[in-house]
């Protein structure tokens, strides 16, 4: 019921490919737009010139340039939520994105809730009944399935942690507020310095939570899986089969997946994105080259790497030096087995013997209930998730611990001035507010729950 | 006989008192009924008004134009300022009282109005007729009322017990009500059961207070009051003991005879005003507890022994009372009781006070389920308001989360479950920074003035006041230091404090080591009287934090906005969870920022309400 923030989500499913558009509603959204994008040549944005698509750069707010998008901003009263919205097109790989939407947070926009954007179309009398029923169905269907995943947190080890962090904000805060309300009480005095040491030690607990989440693994959004291969050896006609329908362009023309195109499918509960990437192939197509460096840093990001082979052709240099060099351990596809061959499954596993080698077809599906599994496998099996666990893996979730972080330098900062115990207690509060919106804690009535049963206090 | 009023209150205690008065000066005829006419004001628990939260509450209530405040500053023998090094927020007054100057100071007063007639009477029943109500009394005399306001505190079917013995009783010895708890029950209102106690009086020579700290008044510059000259009395101390172990025991071995532990008691007692037994069992591990002796008057020799609340049996708490030290010769004059009483469950209540299918009958004070002299009059003061509202056709008058600590404890009151008498704590204000004791005029006043609570001759007083606080402010914004100026030498030499470029008044004043009566010295400007330098301190020094508030409040405005029509269906929006739909159909919450606060109703149930909301008001 935050109708005065300016919300901010990225509104392309997952797995559309191409471009994805960020959606920023709310009275401040031009003034976030302004101090996200800029023209071309660097310069700030003065003018919004109503729904005309522009051509700009969006920027961190810390003035890293991170894509080159379009964007249009339409006027209150105008847009789809009836209030002021500013849309901006980025490049469709969802990092990316989510680099932008993240600008677009850290200046100052809230991170929308399921169904926000809908609601508030509706409140401004932008939607008919019928269309906001259906809304309203889907943010239950939404909350409930949230609620699921917070439960399930719950004994995870995420929820693990920040009750952790929460029971030790309680343990400092309680204390203070007992203070406050009961002055002529026997409660100890206020440790500023012991205090400050617990605080710092949280933010770097905080810190590291928050470093995890920034590596940009993002297990409970997909995995990501790359194919990759030379030109025409199959890549996106094995994307297609393992979805089950034609959705990637398929030529026999080398070289005319452009760019990189993504999928998500359900791997019996794990959500994968398949992503499919132009030919790594020194072209002199500029167009095509822009795609090549981008398919680089997308393996660099990738999960799990999948070099496919045409079992028709012999083992180049190039693909050789690819299994070798790929970070993560890469499966090895033999491709278009149905065909003569004249490369084969031994061969590669002699050649390879640390790796898995799989022998399939695109074409008659021969081999992909093994490729599928074996994916999964590799997913889950491994070993630098389990030693490592990713415990930050929504976007949500990364803002509320930066939102604490920055409550608690803030408790730290005021320590060290000599603060007064109300304003700590804010800071405090604020704290653990922001990280009640993962554990679903209500701090106001646990914080009187905690004064009485922890001091003895009143006449 | 029958005789016609515009409002009747029943009760003449603290928040009885309160309605009486706001409803007489906005004008209406007032009849004010207490059981005793000596007891009018009374207060049967401590001789202490004040503390935080409370202290705030009574700041409020003055600022509205309302009494409790000038009656204590009338009646107080010791006044104490409490949190002063823990920030503007939290800072608070306490002031112990002469009870009996108090009560009579609150009578004369009341007596001078010329539109209240009080007199003794007890209230049987209550009829409603038409539009009016018919209040019977038990000499068999009734009035005829517009709109009834209940406060009759811990009265209704009160039930003392000390020890194993009981019987029913209101507070410190006097007349139940119980034949109009029989009456409102049998009209259909829902009653649930808290109990409250309190510690024996003892007798002044009976106690060794060389064996004790004393605890001497503050002198201080003002008082409660924002309107009456502010009279500092010489203060009276109190004197501090403690329990020990030998005191524990004797309670640990006697806790069977407790009523509380026996099962005599089924009242719902509160966290907040713990009984010595309760606090012996709950915490094993302290060593000791904290004893306050207050004095009752000047002219008595009763004394308060705060914080040995008890309802064991009376030799027992002789026996343990003897272990403290000073206290090894006390006589009791009255020993201490717990008290069981009859309160409106709050899902009857509405914003405005009144319940909710009584039109004109309103109920304020402890029967709403609060604890303490403050939270009583707060509600006085706002039932009072609501029934002059009511007899006018006005709307209710309704104070925000974010302009008081009023509107907290009321919208507390009406959206949580009450599971022990209530108290308030500047830990359950969410704007807390914003709502000082310092600024209550501010916050408050001109609708104190709106509704006809302020005279024009305080009003005056207040604009005054607020200009020169906005010509402080301005002076500190349009006025700078300079580097090597003789006011920045000054500062330097005062503070450490060194400015490397011109900086405004108001920025330096942020600096933690400044204070503002620095700044004035250095710039040859009269410190102001009162509070307000306070005032334009706390606006500057945390600018930051208000304006964080602020914006929080803006957005509770919103969701405050849209109200929900009394005969809303829950039973009827679809996508309502199961939990949500039974808690907002029993508290049936007057507004969508209400419902929100109701434990059980998640956002994604409050988009539902407001779908089916918007869906029926189409035409
Ligand atoms: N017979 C056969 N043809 C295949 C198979 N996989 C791909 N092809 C064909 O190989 C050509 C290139 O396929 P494509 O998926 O565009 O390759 P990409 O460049 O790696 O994405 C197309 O003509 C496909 O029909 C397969 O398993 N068997
Ligand atoms: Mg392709």
């Amino acid at each position: 019921m935050n109708e005065l923030d300016t919300i901010a989500a990225i509104s392309t499913p997952p797995g559309e490919g191409g471009i994805g558009i960020i959606r920023i509603s709310g009275e401040d959204a031009a003034q976030i737009g302004a101090l996200i994008l800029r023209h071309p040549s660097g310069r700030k944005i003065t003018s919004w010139p109503e729904r005309q698509v522009r051509l700009g750069l969006v920027m961190s707010p810390e003035g890293k340039f991170i894509d080159e998008v379009l964007y249009f901003l339409f006027r209150k009263g105008r847009s789809y939520t009836g209030e002021e919205l500013l849309e901006i097109q980025g490049h469709g790989g969802y990092q990316n994105l989510k680099k932008i939407l993240n600008s677009a947070i850290k200046a100052g926009a809230r991170l929308a809730e399921p169904g926000e954007f809908t609601k508030r179309a509706f409140l401004n009398g932008r939607l008919d009944l019928a269309q906001a029923e259906a809304v309203i169905d889907l943010i239950r269907a939404q909350t409930d399935l949230a609620h699921q995943v917070a439960l399930t947190q719950l004994r995870g080890e995420l929820s693990t942690v920040i009750q952790r962090l929460e029971n030790s904000l309680f343990e400092i805060l309680v204390p203070i507020e007992a203070a406050l309300d009961y002055p002529e009480d026997e409660i100890p005095d206020l440790e500023r310095e012991q205090v400050a040491q617990r605080i710092t030690a949280l933010c770097l607990q905080l810190e590291e939570l928050l470093a995890q989440a920034a590596q940009g693994v993002i297990l409970r959004e997909a995995a990501s899986v790359v194919l990759a291969g030379r030109p025409n050896v199959g890549k996106s006609s094995l994307l297609n089969s393992l979805l089950g329908e034609e959705r990637v362009i398929v030529t026999p023309i080398p070289g005319t997946t452009r760019d990189f195109v993504a999928e998500t499918i359900d791997l019996d509960g794990i959500p994968v994105r398949l992503i499919d990437t132009a030919g790594l192939r020194e072209s002199e197509d500029l167009v095509e080259k822009a795609g090549v460096e981008r398919t680089r840093e997308i393996i660099k990001e990738a999960h799990l790497i999948l070099v496919v082979l045409d079992a028709g052709e012999e083992l180049t240099a190039a693909e050789e030096e690819m299994i070798a060099n790929t970070k993560h351990k890469p499966l090895i596809i033999l491709n278009k087995t149905d065909l003569p061959t004249v490369l084969s499954v031994k061969e590669l596993k002699d050649k390879f013997p640390d790796y898995q080698v799989l022998s399939v077809s695109a074409k008659t599906g021969d081999g992909l209930a093994a490729l599928k599994e074996a994916i999964r496998e590799a997913l889950i099996g491994r070993r630098d998730f389990e030693e490592h666990p990713v415990l930050v893996t929504r976007l949500r979730h990364k803002e509320a611990l930066e939102e604490a972080l920055a409550n608690l330098q803030s408790v730290a900062k005021g320590l060290s001035q000599q603060q007064s115990e109300d304003l700590l207690a804010v800071d405090l509060r604020a704290a653990l507010e922001a990280l009640g919106r993962i554990t679903g804690r209500s701090v106001s009535e646990e914080i009187i729950d905690r004064i009485f049963s922890q001091f003895c206090l009143g006449k | 006989m029958r005789k016609y009023f515009d409002v009747a209150v029943i009760g003449a205690g603290h928040a009885g008192c309160e309605a009486a008065n706001a409803v007489a000066k906005m004008g209406f005829k007032t009849l004010l009924l207490t059981l005793n006419y000596n007891n009018i004001a009374f207060m049967p628990c401590n001789p202490s008004i004040g503390g935080p939260g409370k202290s705030h509450l009574i700041r409020e209530i003055d600022a509205l134009g309302g009494i409790i405040g000038r009656n204590t500053d009338l009646a107080h023998i010791q006044m104490r300022a409490l949190n002063t090094k823990k920030g503007p927020a939290v800072r608070a007054l306490r002031a112990q009282t002469d009870k009996h100057l108090y009560q009579e100071t609150m009578r004369k007063y009341l007596e001078k109005q010329p539109l209240i007639m009080m007199r003794q009477g007890e209230v049987t029943a209550l009829q409603r007729t038409k539009d009016l109500w018919r209040l019977f009394l038990n000499t068999g005399v009734s009035y005829e009322a517009a709109a009834v306001i209940i406060a009759t505190g811990t009265f209704l079917r009160g039930k003392v017990h000390i020890g194993s013995l009981s019987y029913t009783s209101g507070p410190q010895g006097q007349h139940p009500s119980l034949a109009l708890a029989e009456n409102l029950e049998a009209q259909g209102i829902k009653f649930k059961r808290f109990k409250t106690g309190s510690p024996a009086r003892v007798r002044k020579r009976s106690i060794d207070f060389s064996k004790m700290i004393e605890q001497p008044g503050d002198r201080l510059a003002h008082g409660f009051s924002h309107w009456l000259p502010w009279q500092p009395r010489a203060p009276v101390s109190c004197w501090l003991t403690y329990t020990n172990e030998r005191t524990h025991q004797i309670i640990r071995d006697n806790l069977h005879l407790a009523p509380l532990y026996s099962g005599a008691i089924t009242g719902i007692g509160t966290r907040y005003c713990p009984s010595i037994e309760g606090k012996v069992a709950d915490f094993p591990q302290r060593e000791r507890h904290q004893v306050f002796i207050e004095p009752e008057g000047l002219n008595t020799d009763e004394m308060y022994v705060a914080g040995l609340s008890t309802s064991l049996p009376e030799a027992i708490q002789d026996e343990f009372m003897r272990t403290v030290p000073g206290l090894e010769n006390v006589e009791i004059v009255r020993p201490g009781y717990a008290i069981e009483y009859d309160v409106v469950s709050p899902e009857q209540l509405l914003r405005s006070l009144q319940l909710r299918d009584c039109p004109g009958l309103f109920s304020a004070g402890q029967i709403n389920g609060t604890s303490g002299y403050e939270e009583a009059a707060a509600q006085g003061l706002i039932a009072g308001i609501n029934a002059g509202r009511y007899l006018s056709g006005e709307e209710a008058f309704v104070l925000g989360r974010n302009e008081a600590y009023i509107g907290v404890m009321i919208d507390d009151l009406i959206t949580k479950e009450n599971y022990e008498p209530y108290r308030i704590m500047t830990s359950r204000a969410e704007y807390r920074l914003s709502l000082r004791q310092e600024n209550a005029d501010l916050r408050l006043t001109d609708y104190g003035y709106k509704l006809k609570l302020i005279t024009e001759q305080e009003y005056e007083a207040f604009l005054q006041k607020k200009a020169r606080i906005q010509e402080k402010l301005a002076f500190l914004q349009e006025n700078y230091l300079t580097p090597d100026s003789r006011e920045a030498q000054l500062l330097q030499e005062e503070t450490g404090v060194n400015l490397q470029q011109k900086t405004s008044l108001q920025q330096v004043l942020k600096m933690p080591e400044i204070k503002l009566p620095l700044l004035w010295r250095i710039f040859n400007k009269e410190a102001s009287p009162g509070e307000e330098d306070e005032v334009v301190e706390n606006m500057i020094k945390y600018q930051g934090y208000l304006e964080r508030e602020e914006k929080m409040a803006q957005r509770l405005l919103k969701t405050e906005a849209k109200k929900i029509p009394a005969t809303f269906d829950y039973t009827a929006v679809p996508n309502l969870s199961a939990e949500a739909r039974e808690k907002l159909s029993k508290f049936r919450p007057e507004t969508l920022g209400q419902a929100g606060r109701i434990s059980g109703v998640s956002p994604a149930d409050l988009t539902a309400i407001l779908i089916w909301m918007t869906r029926n008001n189409q035409p």
